[in-house]
């Protein structure tokens, strides 16, 4: 049997879709077009904030929450090692310094952490909601507002996800977004979104997205270039649609492997979530004895394992300059040597599931 | 043509460009079989087919033509504390791409014929200056082979910003080539388009591209390993697809273009007296991305063709540094007398590949009826 990491190409609705591009070819709105604040509105809607903005990606959406806010130079961000790259690029592509704070059995930001990371050059909190469960925003927020520090949600994985039936993205000043076609709510290419509740923002970020142009021909501040293009807008309607059942359904096959793991839990470790969370399983991370040699395993009997990811951020190449070194977040670090993201996608079926399982207890001899 | 048929000359010939896109959409079709979205096979023989056209060793497919600007400079290393040459009269990105890596845009003033006056760089060098950005305004090529000889000697890197000029050429040599990176525009308005934001950058230098390939991916080496900080900034592969179908056609709408162009320059050449058309300068091949000339009273020649459905524009009524955006940098009115100047009698006409010979007869008769009243 084959299991796949994920299966595109099963996965949209491509006449309907098509159909609606050429129907948009008739007008040939292929810049900020009505598609993009049709899904901006309902994107707004879906995070219950007051405000959405269709971007490029969910890296710019990041990046223009920290350019409204001012951050540059001599200024300091915390966030966590563990996430995709983007999350502390994007710190440092505002000349701000990423600074990192270790994580919590979650995967999440260890609100316990934070308070001693900060420094009189902190401007803002960057929590990741990270494989789509939500970190601890009632702890974060009350930290930001003891030390008035702004918090920037990293909700590129995490859309759908809430606390307390409360959305990622609306705790904080900014929710920021991937469309990026792995994951959960995606589109055919680059996209992002921003949300924010703040008036005075969102109409900033339209100036930041936009070369500034108040208008045609006035530049109120330099800014970028960073729209969500109108076919991407027109993929990410139809998408949206199907939202409510695609996070279901991962939920669903993440409580199948949670029970079905269950019996070899002195090898693997199931994801833990708190009781108010909807986690929505972008990714589905095991914790496993002899990973490598798991993967391995796996691979060879047709199932596509990922790693997210294998090496912190804090350890990277290009996070030399920083300073930090091996120990430093060792909770991150041994994540990274045991960590493994099983195939949780939507279209998966019940006998891949099984196989899944079935492999994994074969691999650990417990068949 | 009767005096007083009424036309309409729109200023965007998307829809008809794209009337017949069912080879683009069966080409998208087929490509979500695979869902290669992210730097699939169509990116890659976008940027082959586009390297080959511009004939450089390399093209990399970015986000943006802001990006195409911006990302070359990242590779330089520019950033906080040094100082870009570049146009006043440019569309906004230009600058905007300069002020994003932390450096400071040092304008110098532009020739009639809308590009950076070589003349006038050498005096704008500073120990900050760590590249020129010269741009080729309105598909008018710039003065490159001063401008590299001038940057040769100071030893600064030339970044071409050629988001409008697209084959553009100085004696058979394209526009893109002359610099370390050549920065272009698939904006849907742009003579190679497509259907939403997308740009190329150009290079023959190896270590440029691969650093360029770093920084629009995250600075990944691999999946796992980042190299350097980066950023996001790639083309789509199906906005790809686009560009590959318009490729073929590139030439087809550079000759239509300047077709166009040549028959007004020709008709428009006659009311010297109340029109001015740029120097057309012998060798150098423009692509008339913008068809712009100097008009006596422009603003009523501007409401006249609007009021008689022609679409003309004026790129731009204020200069850059004239910007509330560009206040902090201190310039101030009068710094740059020419771009100042151009901007109270500029006006651009319709001149894309989708106009008709009586569309292009009609503009001119409105223009010399505007003239003759």
């Amino acid at each position: 049997m084959k299991v796949k990491y994920l299966n595109l190409p099963a996965q949209f609705d491509v006449e309907a879709i098509l159909g609606d591009i050429r129907e948009e070819l008739k007008s040939c709105r292929f810049i900020l077009g009505p598609q993009v604040q049709e899904f901006e509105s309902a994107f707004a809607k879906l995070c219950k904030t007051s405000y959405a903005l269709g971007l490029n990606s969910g890296t710019d959406a990041l990046f223009l929450a920290i350019k409204t806010v001012d951050i540059g130079p001599g200024d300091e961000v915390i966030t966590v090692p563990n996430s995709f790259i983007a999350t502390a690029a994007v710190i440092a592509a505002a000349g701000a310094k990423p600074v990192f704070v270790d994580v919590d059995e979650e995967y999440n930001m260890d609100a316990n952490l934070i308070e001693r990371s900060i420094t009189p050059r902190t401007k803002a909190i960057l929590p990741v909601h990270l494989t789509g469960n939500p970190a601890d925003m009632p702890e974060i927020m009350a930290i930001a507002k003891k030390y008035k520090l702004f918090v920037i949600e990293d909700a590129c994985q995490s859309v759908g996800a809430t606390i307390d039936n409360k959305p990622t993205g609306s705790f904080g000043d900014f929710g920021c977004f991937s469309l990026h076609p792995l994951k959960n709510l995606n589109v055919w290419g680059d996209g992002g979104v921003i949300t924010t509740n703040s008036k005075e923002f969102y109409e900033k970020l339209i100036l930041l997205r936009n070369h500034g142009l108040k208008n045609r021909n006035e530049v109120e501040f330099l800014a970028f270039n960073s729209r969500l293009d109108t076919i991407q807008a027109i993929v990410a309607n139809h998408v949206m649609k199907k939202l409510d059942s695609v996070t279901e359904k991962r939920i669903e096959n993440a409580r199948k492997y949670d029970e079905r793991l269950a019996g070899i839990s002195e090898f693997v470790s199931t994801p833990t979530k708190k009781k108010n969370v909807k986690h929505v399983f972008h990714v589905y991370v095991i914790r496993a004895k002899k990973r490598d040699e798991l993967a391995g395993f796996l691979e060879k009997n047709g199932i596509e394992t990922k790693i997210h990811y294998p090496i912190p951020i804090h350890l990277q190449k290009g996070c030399r300059y920083l300073g930090y070194k091996f120990g430093d977040f060792p909770v991150c670090e041994a994540q990274s040597k045991e960590i493994l993201s099983l195939p949780v996608h939507q279209l998966l079926t019940d006998n891949e599931i099984n196989y899944v399982v079935e492999k994994i207890k074969e691999f650990y001899g417990k068949k | 043509m009767g005096k007083n048929v009424k036309m309409k000359v729109e200023y965007s010939y998307l829809k008809q460009q794209f009337a017949h896109s069912e080879p683009i959409l069966k080409a998208m079709k087929d490509q979500l079989k695979r869902c290669q979205f992210t730097f699939g096979p169509e990116m890659i023989e976008f940027e082959k087919k586009f390297g080959k056209l511009i004939g450089t060793k390399y093209a990399v497919g970015v986000g943006t033509g802001t990006d195409a600007l911006f990302l070359p400079m990242k590779a330089l290393g520019i950033g906080p504390g040094d100082e870009v040459i570049s146009a006043p009269n440019s569309f906004i990105a230009t600058t905007g791409a300069i002020v994003a890596t932390g450096a400071r845009p040092v304008y110098v003033d532009v020739l009639d014929d809308f590009t950076v006056n070589p003349d006038l760089i050498e005096a704008a060098i500073t120990k900050r200056t760590k590249a020129i950005l010269p741009v080729h305004y309105t598909g008018a090529p710039a003065d490159m082979p001063k401008i590299m000889k001038m940057a040769k000697k100071y030893n600064l890197p030339v970044i071409e910003d050629a988001c409008q000029s697209i084959s553009a050429s100085i004696n058979g040599k394209m526009v893109g080539t002359f610099g370390v990176a050549g920065g272009f525009s698939l904006h849907p308005l742009k003579n190679l388009n497509v259907w939403g934001d997308g740009g190329v950058t150009v290079t023959n230098s190896a270590q440029m591209r691969d650093k360029l390939l770093l920084l629009r991916n995250h600075g990944l080496h691999g999946r796992d390993e980042v190299e350097i900080f980066g950023y996001n900034s790639r083309l789509d592969t199906i906005q790809a697809i686009v560009g590959n179908y318009l490729i073929k056609q590139a030439n087809w709408i550079t000759n239509q273009r300047i077709k166009n162009a040549n028959k007004l320059d020709k008709a428009l050449s006659e009311l010297s007296d109340y029109i001015t058309l740029p120097t057309r300068k012998k060798g150098f091949r423009h692509v008339y991305h913008l068809y712009m000339f100097y008009a006596k009273k422009r603003d009523q020649l501007l409401s006249y063709l609007l009021k008689n459905g022609i679409d003309a524009k004026v790129h731009y009524p204020i200069p850059l540094h004239l910007q509330e955006a560009a206040h902090y940098l201190g310039y101030k009115k009068g710094d740059f007398p020419v771009t100042e100047a151009q901007c109270k009698s500029i006006i651009t006409l319709p001149v894309h590949q989708h106009l008709t010979d009586s569309q292009v007869n009609y503009m001119l008769d409105k223009i010399k009826a505007f003239y003759k009243k």
